[in-house]
Formats: structure tokens, C-alpha cells, sequence
């Protein structure tokens, strides 16, 4: 097997062997630990009731992480030592030539020295703060000594959406992107951008990683894919994490000093987050059944429409797609819309046609709560009290309003059923960082 | 709580009033019963004589056209539908090999209807063996007992069955040989077990080749046609 291959990676095989120079180098690791009664994973960590597990042979197997290739006890994990093959730099490989915030300075300066460190640390940072162009400091110094940097993120879209930002702001520096649907092969790269699954094909390769959107499904759900992450850097590697809404997972690690905090509580161009309004409704998807859209909702909508406003409709399931599509069709016959969820072939061109603006309005599900920015338009959830909508994911879709500097300003309308718990700290959220960013002076700073 | 092995979803389930009131231990069923719902079982009185497959008439066209195995009879449980894709490709591709016990109490009570002197699953290539840990078939059979009276010819599969067009299927080679002497077969009723029925040009290879060797009646079930 090419050396290159094998640099900070892990390899399932039963037999492997590379050029003479390196075979002593050669890691090779037993894929799963067998007690008495346990089997676990050494790719992602998980520990299995081994008679649960058992192939016929004296066999076993992991059933969380199968989908990357399955681990069977009867292999082997193989990797070589990240060896760091890239060349120093003295003049920076940074392009991009974009001015901070004096607020997103100090946390791109804070970024740089955990990853000169090695630590483990979060960012938070509201909706819209600007966070890729906060690490650009960071990983310039890192990659200009030699260091492997890798950005992962749990969501494919977010990692495709960051990899040109990222080739554009490090032009000399090769990239590579990986996730599940891709079509060339892995090759070894100074700058890599990937799903988080992807880290359990690493061991020990990065100095540093950062996990972008770290509360997003499944990163936030899947322990495997933490253990993964913690192995894909290296022991002294810095890990970074990414979230406008962290865990209550995270924010127990930051109370108990486990895990050091910057906060950005403003958006870079120094407006407040738009705050939830939530109007009731009377069981909306029987309204709909017969036809009708809920008054308030209807109300809502003829407002929006009559001042040429754009606008995010989310809903719980994919189901309620085409019953919202349909009753709203009839309703505003001249309102270019369409809907939008996971399985949809032409997700991306759809997406695109809202950003260009060629429609007026996207009907979606929680897909869209996260990593996409559109220009100018108003968020509006309805049944905003069903549990797929978790706080987080309530934070994000507010946090879809007011992107843009010329255009900061935008309307959050949630229509629920009920007050939930989750709604209810949705709008705590973003008041208490709105008052935060205000006892900053981050507010009508800069503009 | 446990979540389905196919959809991941938290497996909620309700109670049936017998699980309630004979105290044995609740076993968890394995998929949820959104995914359990999407099933198409088929009913023999409404399935193809020969194949198994849905269809209104005696015998479908395909099988008018199999005039070579004339005493073969094929039962499928369910049609080849997304979920059933869905679950042989986690069962057999990514060798989750938990899914075995999902159709196990199924096909054990479909198996013994057949009131067959020998169970038949079909064999896989000692590579594939090699390689998957498992073969499907027989994992499906776990609590039943079975003969290996067949193996395959090759050590390692040419081409996957999967990976043909019909016309290619169909031209397929007789795969397998006898792994046993033919005494055994003589006069007996044999049921031949396989995962999926496409073309049934494979678990009609096998009937043949039973047939010549003298068995009395040969009889074929499928999980699924498609």
C-alpha cells in the first residue's frame, strides 16, 4: 500500500504491508477489545454486549460504525505516523484580505494560541458572527509551521459550503473534501474538510481539528463520533468546537473547568439577533386536512407577500410539505414557492434558486436550519411546538434572519400549538445573548 | 428503550393484551413498526404457482417460459420493495449480522408448512464466506435444521448476480455441485432456501441439479421476489 495512504489514517485489513523503508514504522492495532462480556470498537469507541455481536466463527463485529467498512475482531487496525510531509512557510498563505471586528479579533486571537497549545476549546458564537473567517488566523499560523489542519462538520452541506470559502481564503494550499457521496479517492493533504464520520478513518493525523456545527445531528447524538474525533487529532493536537448553541452536554464541561470558553455574542456587522415572536394556533394540521391555513398564519402571510418580503417557511415533517404546499398554492397564486427536505433530488438547485431569488418563498424541514445564508427574508416555523424542533435547532432557524449587513433586520414568527419548554428557551437564548452583546457594547458598533 | 436496527428511531411498542398477561419475559421486536408497516407480504392464494411472485393468473409469464424445472414451485414471503433493499443491503452488503433474526420466526413457521425431509439454504462462495463472516441464508435458518448439500463451484464469485442485467442472469452457469451423495436425495422432499427470487435462473439451478439426483419433489422459499 502507497505510504501516503496510511499517513494518520487507519486501515481495516488482515494482512498489510508497505515499502521496506517504513514497514517497522508500521502501526497495527486489534480492531476490537473482547472481555468477558463486552466487545469494543477501537474505531469509534462503542462497546457492544459481545454475544449480541457474534458471527458464526469465533467472530465479532461492531454495529455502530459498520457503515464506514465493518470492524471484525479477526482484523487489524493498520496506520503509519503522521509524519508531517509539508513544507514551512515564512510568508503567510493567507488570501484573504477581509477586516474583523475588534470583538471577532480577540476570539480569532484566543483561536490561535489553543491551537499553538494544543487544548480543547469552544467558540460560541451567535448565528451569524462570522465564525470561518474567525479560524482564518489560527490555521494560517498553523499551517505555515508545517502542521495538518482539518475542518469537519456533521453536516455534508456545511462542508461543502466551507471548502470554497476555504480554497479561496488559502489558494496555495491543496485541500482535499471528504464525505460519504464523493467521487474521487483520499489523498493525503496539508488542509482537509470533512464529515465527522469521516475523522473514524483517522488516528492520530491532525494537529489540529475543528468541529464545526459540534451540536448538530448526528455529531451531538453519537459518542462514536466524538471518540472519533478525539482520536482522529493527534495526543498533542488542539481541538476546536464550533456552535452557536451548545449542548447542555458542552456547558456542563465549561462550568465545570473542563473545557475552556470564547464567546461572541454579537454578529460582525453589530445588529441585535431578530427575537422570536410566537403567535398561537388552534391544531394547525387539522386546519390544514380541510383546506385552510390557520387565520393567523394566513394573516401573516398576506402582510409578507403584500411588501414583496421573502420568506423560510419550516415545518416538522416532510409529510406536511405538500399539505402546506398545496393549501398555500391556491391561496397566493402568484408567490413563486416551492418545498424542500433531506430526500429531494434537486435539494441543491433549489436551495440555489432561493439564494439567486428566483423564488419567493422555500416550504422546508429542519434541513435548512443550519449553515445557509439568504439574503433578506423573513423566518417563519410552523408547528414551532413539535419535538422535532429541539432549542437548538429553534436558535439556528431564528438565527436564519438578518444575515447580511445591508440587510440586518428580518422577522421571526413562530406559530405553535402550545408554549413549549423548547420555545420558551429559544427566546431566552437569544434575549440573553442579545443583552450580552449589549452590555459588551458590541451593539451599533460597527457598520 | 430501544431504537429500530434500520431507521435508528426510537422503537416505541405497544403492548399486545397476550404480552401483558403471560408474564414471559417481552421480547424487543428488532425493527420499528413504521418500518415493519412498509412490508408487501404476499398470500399464496394470490402469488404465482411457480415463482411466488403477485399475480392474478395461475402462473405469470416468466415462468410459462420455464418449461425446463416443470416440478419446481417457489413461495416469497414479501415483495423486494425500498425497506426489504434497505434491510439486505445492511444484512448482506454491510454485514450487520444482528438482522438475521428479524424474519427468523417467520420463516421458521413458513418452513415447516413445507413438511420437507431436507432444508436446503443456498450456499455462498468460501470468499464471500471469508469475508462477510456469515452466510445470509443460513442465518436465517439459525433454529432450523438444515443440509449443506450444495457448495459452489467457484472459491470466488466472477461477477455478483446483482451486477447483471436479466438477459445476463439467465445465462448464468449451473454454479453449484452436490456436497453430499445423491443416496441422500432419493425419493425425499427438499426445500431449497434463498434471500431474494429475481430471475429465479440461481434457486432453479439448484432444483435441477437436485432433481438429477433424485430427489422427489423440490420446493423453493424466498424471503423475498423482486
Amino acid at each position: 500500500m502507497q505510504t501516503n495512504q496510511l499517513f494518520g489514517r487507519q486501515v481495516l485489513a488482515d494482512k498489510l504491508s508497505v515499502e521496506t523503508a517504513w514497514q517497522p514504522k508500521l502501526i497495527r492495532r486489534p480492531t476490537m477489545i473482547i472481555t468477558g462480556q463486552w466487545a469494543i470498537c477501537q474505531r469509534c469507541g462503542q462497546r457492544i454486549a459481545k454475544q449480541t455481536v457474534q458471527l458464526p466463527q469465533e467472530a465479532y463485529y461492531c454495529p455502530h460504525c459498520f457503515q464506514l467498512g465493518r470492524v471484525t475482531s479477526n482484523q487489524w487496525l493498520w496506520s503509519l505516523p503522521e509524519p508531517n510531509l509539508f513544507s514551512k512557510r515564512t510568508e503567510s498563505p493567507l488570501s484573504w484580505t477581509g477586516q474583523l471586528t475588534p470583538a471577532q479579533n480577540a476570539c480569532s486571537q484566543q483561536i490561535n494560541h489553543i491551537f499553538g497549545a494544543g487544548k480543547t476549546h469552544l467558540l460560541w458564537a451567535v448565528t451569524g458572527a462570522g465564525k470561518t473567517e474567525m479560524l482564518f488566523l489560527g490555521i494560517e499560523q498553523a499551517l505555515m509551521k508545517g502542521l495538518r489542519v482539518a475542518i469537519a462538520s456533521p453536516r455534508v452541506d456545511v462542508c461543502l459550503e466551507l471548502a470554497p470559502r476555504l480554497q479561496a481564503a488559502f489558494t496555495s494550499i491543496p485541500q482535499i473534501v471528504l464525505h460519504g457521496e464523493m467521487k474521487g479517492d483520499y489523498e493525503y493533504r496539508q488542509l482537509t474538510i470533512c464529515t465527522t464520520h469521516q475523522l473514524l478513518r483517522f488516528y492520530h493525523a491532525f494537529d489540529v481539528l475543528v468541529i464545526d456545527e459540534v451540536d448538530a445531528f448526528p455529531f451531538a447524538a453519537d459518542p462514536g463520533l466524538n471518540f472519533a474525533a478525539e482520536q482522529a487529532k493527534k495526543e498533542t493536537g488542539a481541538l476546536l468546537y464550533l456552535t452557536a448553541t451548545p449542548s447542555k452536554e458542552l456547558q456542563r464541561l465549561e462550568r465545570q473547568h473542563k473545557l475552556t470558553v470564547s464567546y461572541l455574542p454579537a454578529r460582525y456587522h453589530g445588529y441585535p439577533l431578530p427575537e422570536i415572536k410566537v403567535k398561537l394556533t388552534r391544531r394547525w394540521r387539522q386546519t390544514l386536512t380541510k383546506n385552510r391555513l390557520p387565520t393567523a398564519v394566513k394573516g401573516l402571510l398576506k402582510q409578507l407577500v403584500s411588501n414583496h418580503r421573502r420568506f423560510l417557511l419550516f415545518v416538522p415533517h416532510v409529510k406536511d410539505l405538500a399539505a402546506l404546499e398545496s393549501v398555500l398554492k391556491p391561496q397566493f397564486p402568484g408567490l413563486k414557492l416551492a418545498t424542500v427536505h433531506a430526500g429531494d433530488p434537486d435539494r441543491q438547485d433549489k436551495v440555489q434558486k432561493m439564494r439567486t431569488g428566483e423564488l419567493d418563498g422555500l416550504v422546508t424541514t429542519t434541513i435548512l436550519e443550519r449553515g445557509v445564508t439568504f439574503t433578506n427574508i423573513d423566518v417563519i416555523v410552523v408547528g414551532a411546538d413539535d419535538a422535532v424542533f429541539s432549542t437548538a435547532a429553534l436558535v439556528q432557524i431564528a438565527g436564519r434572519a438578518g444575515r447580511k449587513a445591508a440587510y440586518p433586520k428580518g422577522l421571526v414568527a413562530f406559530f405553535a400549538d402550545s408554549q413549549t419548554k423548547t420555545i420558551k428557551e429559544a427566546r431566552h437564548q437569544i434575549r440573553f445573548v442579545n443583552r450580552k452583546a449589549q452590555r459588551e457594547g458590541l451593539l451599533g458598533g460597527y457598520k | 428503550m430501544s431504537e429500530c436496527l434500520l431507521c435508528h428511531r426510537e422503537n416505541l411498542q405497544q403492548l399486545t393484551l397476550w404480552q401483558l398477561l403471560n408474564f414471559q419475559p417481552v421480547v424487543p421486536d428488532l425493527l420499528c413498526q413504521e418500518c415493519m408497516g412498509q412490508l408487501e407480504p404476499i398470500s399464496v392464494d394470490e402469488a404465482c404457482s411457480g415463482c411466488g411472485r403477485k399475480c392474478a393468473a395461475q402462473f405469470c409469464n416468466d415462468c410459462l417460459l420455464w418449461k425446463a424445472v416443470p416440478n419446481f414451485s417457489n413461495r416469497a414471503l414479501f415483495q423486494y420493495n425500498d425497506l426489504l433493499k434497505r434491510f439486505m443491503s445492511q444484512y448482506k452488503f454491510y454485514g450487520d449480522y444482528r438482522l438475521r433474526k428479524v424474519f427468523q420466526d417467520k420463516i421458521e413457521r413458513e418452513v415447516r408448512q413445507f413438511h420437507a425431509d431436507l432444508v436446503l439454504p443456498i450456499p455462498i462462495n468460501p470468499a464471500t464466506q471469508q469475508h462477510r463472516g456469515f452466510n445470509q441464508v443460513a442465518g436465517f435458518l439459525e433454529r432450523i435444521e438444515t443440509v449443506d448439500g450444495l457448495v459452489t463451484r467457484d472459491r470466488v464469485k466472477q461477477q455478483p448476480q446483482s451486477g447483471k442485467n436479466r438477459q445476463e442472469r439467465l445465462r448464468t452457469e449451473q454454479p453449484f455441485t452436490l456436497n453430499l451423495n445423491s443416496k441422500k436425495f432419493n425419493k425425499k422432499r427438499v426445500l431449497i432456501v434463498d434471500d431474494i427470487y429475481t430471475t429465479g435462473r440461481t434457486i432453479r439451478h439448484a432444483a435441477e441439479l437436485l432433481q438429477s439426483a433424485g430427489a422427489n419433489e423440490v420446493m423453493g422459499l424466498t424471503l423475498a421476489h423482486g
